[in-house]
C-alpha cells in the first residue's frame, strides 16, 4: 500500500475523521435541521388547516349573514307594507277629517254670511223705511197748510166706517 | 193701624167713580181746532156709543192731520201720523 502511495494510518485517520464528522453532522446539524423542517411543515399544515377552518367559518358566517339579511329584508318588507297600509289608512282618515272640518267651516261661514246678509238687509230696510217716512212726514208737514189739513181731517172723519182698530194702552 | 171701614168704603167708592169717569172720558186730539160741524159729525153720526158731554179737545201738530180719539185706555187713531206709523209697521212686516 505504501508503494501505491496510500498511507494506511492516514487513511484510517481520515476514515475515523469522516465517521466522526458524519456522526457529528448527523447529530448536531441534520437532526435539528430535519426537526426544524418537520416543525415548519407541521406549522404549515396547521396554518392550512386553520385557514381552511377560518374559510369555512367565514363562509358559514357569510351564509348566516346573508340569511339574516334576507330575513331582515323580508321582515322589513312586511313591516314596510304594514306601515304603508297604516299610513294610507291614517291619510284617508286625515283627508276625511279635513274634508269634514272644511265642510263644517264652509257651513259656518255660509251661515254667518247669511246672518250678516240678513242683518244688513234689515238695517238697510230699516234705514230706507225711516228715511222714506221722514221724507213723507216732512213733505206732508211742509205742504199741508191749515185749510188742507182741515180738508184731510174732514175727509178722514167722513170716510170713517167704524172699522179701525182700537188700540188698548 | 186700623182704618175706619166707612172711610175705606167711601174712598173705594170715590176712586171707583173717578176711574169710571176717567174711563168714559173722551179726549179728541187734532192738528188744528175742530169746527163745531166736525164735532157734531163726530158725536152725532160716527161715535154714538161714546159719552161726548165731557169731551176734551186737544191740539197736537205732530199728528199732521186727522184726529185721535182716546177713551179711557182705548185709542182710535185716525191721524196721518198714525197712518204713516201703520204703513211703517206694514213695511217692516213685508219680507
Amino acid at each position: 500500500m505504501e508503494n501505491l502511495g496510500i498511507d494506511g494510518k492516514l487513511l484510517l485517520a481520515q476514515m475515523i475523521n469522516f465517521v466522526l464528522f458524519f456522526i457529528l453532522v448527523k447529530k448536531f446539524v441534520v437532526k435539528p435541521f430535519t426537526g426544524f423542517l418537520n416543525q415548519e411543515r407541521k406549522n404549515e399544515d396547521d396554518k392550512s388547516k386553520l385557514l381552511e377552518k377560518l374559510k369555512k367559518s367565514e363562509e358559514a358566517s357569510m351564509d348566516a349573514e346573508r340569511k339574516m339579511k334576507e330575513k331582515m329584508k323580508k321582515e322589513f318588507d312586511v313591516l314596510f307594507a304594514e306601515a304603508k297600509k297604516e299610513a294610507q289608512n291614517i291619510r284617508t282618515d286625515l283627508i276625511k277629517q279635513a274634508e269634514a272640518d272644511a265642510q263644517d267651516i264652509k257651513n259656518k261661514n255660509k251661515k254667518m254670511l247669511e246672518e250678516e246678509k240678513n242683518l244688513l238687509y234689515r238695517e238697510v230696510k230699516d234705514k230706507i223705511i225711516k228715511t222714506s217716512l221722514m221724507i213723507v212726514e216732512n213733505t206732508l208737514k211742509e205742504s199741508l197748510d191749515e185749510s188742507s189739513r182741515k180738508k184731510v181731517t174732514e175727509t178722514i172723519i167722513k170716510n170713517y166706517r167704524g172699522r179701525l182698530k182700537i188700540y188698548e194702552n | 193701624m186700623k182704618i175706619n171701614p166707612k172711610l175705606k168704603q167711601d174712598l173705594k167708592s170715590f176712586l171707583l167713580e173717578r176711574i169710571q169717569k176717567e174711563q168714559n172720558r173722551v179726549i179728541v186730539i187734532s192738528a188744528d181746532n175742530l169746527s163745531s160741524e166736525e164735532k157734531k159729525v163726530l158725536s152725532g153720526k160716527k161715535f154714538t156709543d161714546l159719552n161726548w158731554n165731557q169731551a176734551v179737545y186737544q191740539i197736537d201738530k205732530s199728528i199732521i192731520a186727522g184726529i185721535i180719539i182716546k177713551v179711557g185706555s182705548k185709542i182710535i187713531d185716525l191721524s196721518l201720523m198714525g197712518s204713516l206709523s201703520k204703513l211703517s209697521n206694514t213695511l217692516y212686516e213685508i219680507d
